[in-house]
Parts: structure tokens; sequence; C-alpha cells
């Protein structure tokens, strides 16, 4: 939706021919319905009961979480305890909370490097062969992430191809311990996981562009890079925010890739400590209390995303 | 069955199994619930906590949260040996019933904790279909049945749940005439210390929790060192280490290394000792947080972990082609004076099948059957005749692993791995929230 470019003027005719005001009434609520109740059911319901169990109670004999439905009853002491341990001499979420932030920029500026080329020669380059290619793309979605995770345990560990690839086959015997706690590990693997989250909406950005505006920056004596610099790369911005948008989002909350290729605490990213948190007796409120920080943390770049977009459908 | 210890490949014919996947405690910590944990805790939890609120009503036990041992809620200990009471409203079942042929039994376990065999075996021999539904770990195992959602007939926890599933009414009691093959098993567990007359469990295995290493990459001694906890902490194995994922198991060992006997301590100073000692553990060895060590050590990728005796019994099942079992090492305190603990079986109350699982239980401490299921899962069963000086002899256990066998004596010198009070559980699990998030 945030993709879609400005109507063309023969479809602003059509809007302008659209049906008398009584009948749109209805059909657009009508249209809208699934989606809304898809919101409120899979979005809003949840939403409310994971902050029924951030500020419930706790049973105390099984420790699990007891939700309060009514927000006068609400209790701040399991969030409290959250924020008490961010900053400070007692911060110990802090160092997780600022590892996160620095895997996840990482991973989707690699992210990035590696997709926009490869978005860029498919839309404008590949010709015949982009249907191919795009099938290519969509191909590792056909196997499951963690399958592909899984894949890589295998690659990397000590006896694994990697090692063996980088002794040359036997020539030396190298034994890097790839699987053991390092973070640059889990950031390559993130970057494997999403690269494809981040391809198709670049792609789908950079395939609406109009030739035309490229061949006028030619001929008005732009060079190659400065056509990609002043013309390409500015129209691709909204491409690029809404795809690093889709990566970042699903690699806040990623806690098995961390699992599988460290599973030291050393490389710890929130998704771990809500995983850690969310079954262990007592903690459940904790970990509604981080999904909470994630969510408003996230938001923050989307709501910015989504104003800049409406301010340039305004003006185009 | 002898085989001998020297070809990983010559495993007992009941321990590959039909399905050809080698026997483990645990599963490996990733799987469809774990992603619809990640991706909807309010929407998983819903349910379940409305759920839950029906329950809490009838069983008195809903209120806020509370720093103290609530009434009625004892905590058992070899000092505090505790016979549960039998409530009017959930008796045993009457005796000399049959199982219904054609009904279904339905298991609630760890991965890989019981041998195929065994349960084709029951099925064949009572015309019960047995289904295995399996779990992560006993914390989300006993989240599920309290939710009464699904109403599985026998569960396979620790001593370390018992108080709760007793007052919440989540077990069954046993009826002991269908269960004759329990003087098979050693005296002690006629009138265990967590279940005085055995009322309303079974034991399944007996374990210890020790060190593992490879003995081919360390060539230092761990089992002869003053203190072989210590080997943990050694920087110059940073990057090969890994501790128990499971935080009593793993902090127990902490405590035990500095030297605090009270392994289910709740005075502040020892938990202060504890909490510096797993954060010096993360800055000098970086250790993983795993329970996969009977795959990672025999693949090398590990050289020194805390490891459970029946997964380093296992793990000569996973070493590479061409490397013989006897690299592998255990070490447990030829005291006794370490962790050492045991599984149970208990028949759930909402389960709809309780005279099948009577025979069930009755089944699986039959010592033919329960020595064939040993072969399988690697973890001992505590039957009088299996004679712990002959596991090795009869090739259950290699002989460099000898260590890993436990013995009977260990059962009194041993330190337990208890349930502990609200206030003293939320102590340990916030120190372990603080290790494992690396901080």
């Amino acid at each position: 939706m945030s993709l879609d470019a400005p109507p063309e003027p023969d479809e602003r005719q059509d809007i302008a021919a659209a049906p008398p005001a009584a009948r749109t009434r209805v059909l657009w609520p009508v249209l809208a319905f699934p989606g809304t109740l898809w919101l409120v059911l899979l979005f809003l319901v949840p939403l409310y009961v994971v902050l029924a169990i951030v500020f419930g109670q706790i049973d105390p004999i099984f420790r699990s979480p007891v939700p309060v439905w009514n927000p006068v009853h609400w209790n701040t002491v399991q969030f409290q305890d959250v924020f008490s341990h961010i900053i400070g001499s007692d911060g110990f979420f802090g160092p997780a909370l600022l590892r996160t932030a620095v895997y996840v920029l990482s991973a989707s500026a690699l992210c990035l490097v590696i997709a926009y080329p490869v978005a860029y020669y498919t839309a404008r380059y590949a010709g015949r062969r982009r249907g191919l290619l795009l099938t290519l793309l969509i191909a590792p979605f056909w196997i499951s992430y963690m399958m592909r995770m899984l894949a890589w345990v295998n690659l990397l560990q000590n006896d694994g191809l990697v090692n063996r690839a980088l002794g040359l086959g036997g020539l030396f015997n190298v034994q890097v311990d790839w699987l053991n706690g390092r973070g640059l590990v889990v950031v390559l693997g993130l970057v494997y996981g999403y690269v494809p989250y981040m391809i198709l909406p670049l792609y789908a950005g950079l395939d609406r562009f109009q030739p035309h505006v490229l061949e006028a920056a030619r001929d008005l004596g732009a060079g190659r890079f400065d056509t990609f610099r002043r013309v390409t790369l500015p129209l691709s911005i909204p491409a690029i925010v809404a795809a690093v948008l889709l990566t970042c989002l699903p690699m806040l909350g990623d806690y098995f890739t961390n699992d599988l290729l460290s599973a030291s605490p050393s490389t710890s990213m929130v998704g771990n400590l809500i995983n850690n948190s969310v079954l262990t007796p007592g903690q459940t409120g904790q970990a509604g209390a981080f999904v909470l920080l994630v969510l408003v943390v996230s938001l923050v770049p989307m709501i910015i995303y989504v104003r800049s977009a409406r301010s340039e459908g305004v003006a185009s | 069955m002898p085989h001998s210890p020297d070809d990983p490949s010559d495993r007992q014919p009941e321990s590959v199994g039909s399905e050809g996947e080698p026997a483990r405690r645990r599963p490996v910590p990733i799987d469809r619930r774990s992603f619809m944990r990640r991706a909807a805790l309010g929407a998983i939890a819903g349910p379940a906590l409305l759920d839950f609120l029906a329950a809490c009503s009838s069983n008195n036990v809903a209120g806020p949260s509370g720093g103290s041992t609530p009434a009625g809620f004892q905590i058992a200990s070899p000092d505090n040996p505790v016979t549960w009471p039998i409530y009017k409203d959930n008796k045993p079942i009457k005796s000399g019933l049959k199982p219904q042929a054609g009904s279904t039994l339905r298991l609630y376990n760890y991965d890989d904790y019981i041998g195929p065999k065994v349960v084709k075996e029951f099925e064949k021999k009572y015309d019960v279909k047995v289904t295995v539904s399996t779990f992560n770990d006993t914390d989300e195992a006993l989240t599920k049945i309290r939710s009464g959602k699904v109403l599985y007939d026998i569960y396979f926890p620790s001593y370390d749940q018992i108080a709760k599933m007793v007052t919440a009414k989540l077990i069954r009691p046993l009826n002991h005439s269908y269960i004759p093959h329990q003087s098979n098993l050693w005296a002690e567990f006629s009138n265990p210390w967590y279940d005085g007359e055995w009322r309303y469990t079974v034991p399944y295995t007996v374990y210890t929790t020790g060190v593992g290493w490879r003995s081919d990459k360390i060539p230092a001694d761990i089992g002869g060192m003053a203190n072989p906890y210590d080997s943990l902490w050694d920087p110059t194995h940073k990057g090969r280490v890994a501790v128990i994922d499971d935080w009593h198991t793993a902090m127990a060992m902490v405590a035990l290394r500095a030297g605090i006997t009270d392994i289910n301590t709740q005075k502040a100073k020892d938990l202060t000792v504890i909490k510096n000692q797993m954060l010096d553990l993360n800055a000098k060895t970086n250790p993983k947080v795993t329970i996969t060590m009977y795959n990672d050590l025999p693949a090398g990728q590990l050289w020194l972990a805390q490891m459970w005796s029946g997964d380093i019994v296992n793990a000569q099942y996973y070493l590479p082609k061409g490397t013989k079992p006897d690299v592998l090492a255990y070490w447990f305190p030829e005291d006794g004076k370490g962790e050492v603990d045991n599984d149970l079986m208990v028949i759930l109350s909402g389960g709809q099948n309780p005279v099948a699982a009577h025979y069930f239980l009755n089944h699986m401490l039959d010592t033919k059957n329960a020595l064939d299921n040993f072969g399988y899962i690697g973890y001992q069963p505590p039957q009088n005749a299996l004679d712990p000086a002959k596991v090795v002899a009869d090739g259950y256990v290699p002989k460099n692993l000898e260590s890993a066998v436990v013995r009977r004596e260990w059962f009194t010198a041993g330190y337990r791995l208890l349930e502990l009070p609200p206030a003293a559980d939320a102590a340990w699990h916030a120190i372990w929230q603080q290790f494992k998030a690396g901080g």
C-alpha cells in the first residue's frame, strides 16, 4: 500500500466517475470489515492480554501469570522491575538491548548492501529472465527458516564444510569455532535469514521506476554514477525504508537464530530475553514488558515512515 | 542384551529402533511450540489463562503474589519427608479393572525419553493404542497440563513439582494392586521422602549431574583436580564449554563449586556468591547454555560440559565414525556428594484412561522392560536386578564411563534439587535471568 505510485491521470478519471456517495458508504466498510476483524482479533485483543499479564498478578503456588482485566487494578511491579534493570549499576538487561540494536542495524545494513544490487538488476536488467530470477529469489521461502538455520549449524560446526573449505579440503587443519558464542555469526545468520524479505520490497519499488526519468537524467548530462546518486537512489528511498522496516521488525523478535548459532548468553538479544522469561514461573509479565518495549521501539520508525509516505502522497 | 561399547553402531537393537533416531533425554530446544510462543505471546496465553482462572477458583489458589509459602503447601525434602493426603474428591481407581481394548493411552514426556519397543509391546499385550506427546521442559509441561486442554494420562516429571501437582489435584493417587512390579525397585522407593508410601508416584530413572569432557582434546585429568567444577571456569577452555540449560541444575553446580552444599539455599549471602560466580563464568569461558551436550561433545563442538549421567552414556552413539567411545570421560564425586536425582511417572487426574495408565506403570517397572528401556534412553532404572557393578560388564556403559553409573548409596549421600518456596524460587530465577541476559 505504501509503495503505491500516485494515481495516473486516467485512474483519476475513474475515481471521479465512481458510484454515488450512498453506495460507497456501504461498500467501503464492507470491504474493510475482514481486515478490521483480523486486526482486532489478532492484534488488539492479544495486545490487551499482554497488558493484562504485564500489569497482572502472579499465582502464589504455580507462580504463573494471573491476568487482571480491569485496568483500575493494574499493578506495575513487573513492568518497573524490567525497566529498573535496563540502565544503571544493576542494569543487566541494558547490554542485551544495546546488543540487539547493534546486531539488527548491522544485519539490516548488510542485507541492504546485498539486496539492493540484486533487486536493481532484477528490476532493470533481467529482461526475459525476470520471472525465473523472481522465482529463485522466492525459493528460500519454501524451506522453513528453522531448517535453513539448522543447515548452517551443520555447515559451521567444527568438522563442517566451512572449516573444511577454509582448510582447502584438508591441506590445513582449520578449527574455527563458529558456533561457540560469536556475535558476528549471529549477525550473518540474521542477514542470511532475512535477506529475501529485503529483496522483494526493493524489487517492487525499483520495478515501478519510469525509465524515461532515468533517460532524462542521462540526456541532461548526468553520468551513470550521477544518475544513480541523484535520481535512482532518492527515488528508491521509500522502498528502502519499507524494506529495512520489513526486515528489522522480525529481527527484533528473533531468538532462535541466536539459540541455534550461538546459545551463549554473551550474544543474547531481546528476543532471547522474551523467550527465556515467557514460560519461567513468575517472569511471564516481564516477558510482556519486553514485548511492549519492542513494540514501542518499532512503532516510532513505523510512524515516521507512514507520515513521510503520506506527505509524499499529498505532495504528488 | 550386552553390546560392545567399542562399536557405536553395535547398539542394542531396541536402542535404535525402526525410527533410526538415536536416544536422548532432552530435545533440540526449538520446536513448533517455541515458534508459536514467540509469534503470539498473547494469543497463546489468552485461552490458557481463562482456563487457569477457572482452575484457580476451584482449587482456592488464586490471589495476589505472595512472598511466603502459601498455607497447606508443603515442600518435601530428605530431612522433611512428606506423605501426601488423599483427597475425598481425588481417590484412587477401584481394583480389579481391565484396560479397555481399543482405547488410547496418552503419554506426556521428553522427546526420546522412552523406548519405542517397550511401548509397542504394551500396545500389543493390552490392545491399547499409546501416543506420546513431548515437552521441552517441565515448567512448560505443567502450564499445559493445568490448562486442561490436553488430557494426558501419564506424565514424566521430577519430584520438584509434586507439591504443586498434589495440592492442585492434578495427579491421581495410585492403586497399588495394579503395580506389583514396584517390588522390583530399590527398597528406598517404597517409601520415598518426596512421596511417602508411594501414594502418587513411581520412579522412572535415576541420574547424576557431573562434568563430561573429551579426554583427547583436554589432556588434563579433570576428575583428578582438587575441585573438578573449577575446570568450567578455566579460560583455556573458553568457547568450548557448556552448562545445562536448566536454572536449578546449573546453579546448584555453581553452589557446589563454592562449597555451598545446600543446593536449595534461601540465604541471601549464598545467592550472592552463586550470582557472582555465574557472571564470572560468563566472563571466563563464555559457555553455551544448552541441553544438547550429548551431541555437541561427541561432535567435538564442546570439549567440556556440565552433563547428566544419562547424556554422557548416550553421547557414545553420537561420535563420528572412527572415533572410539574412550575419548569420553565423566566425573561425579566418588563419595556421591553431588547432584543426584530421579524422574517419576505419575498418572494425571485429567487423563481419560487411568486403568490402562496403571497397567502401563506396572509394565515399565517390569525388569525386562526397564532394562530394554535403559538400553534405549541411557538413563538407568532403579531396578534391583540391575547391579551397578555389572552395568559395565553387561555392556550398557563403556568402561571409561563407569563413573556415570548411579550407585545406590549415592541416594543417601547426594544432594537433591528440591522444590523451592515461591520467594526463594523468584530469587534463584532472577539470577538465572541475569546470567542468561549476558549482562
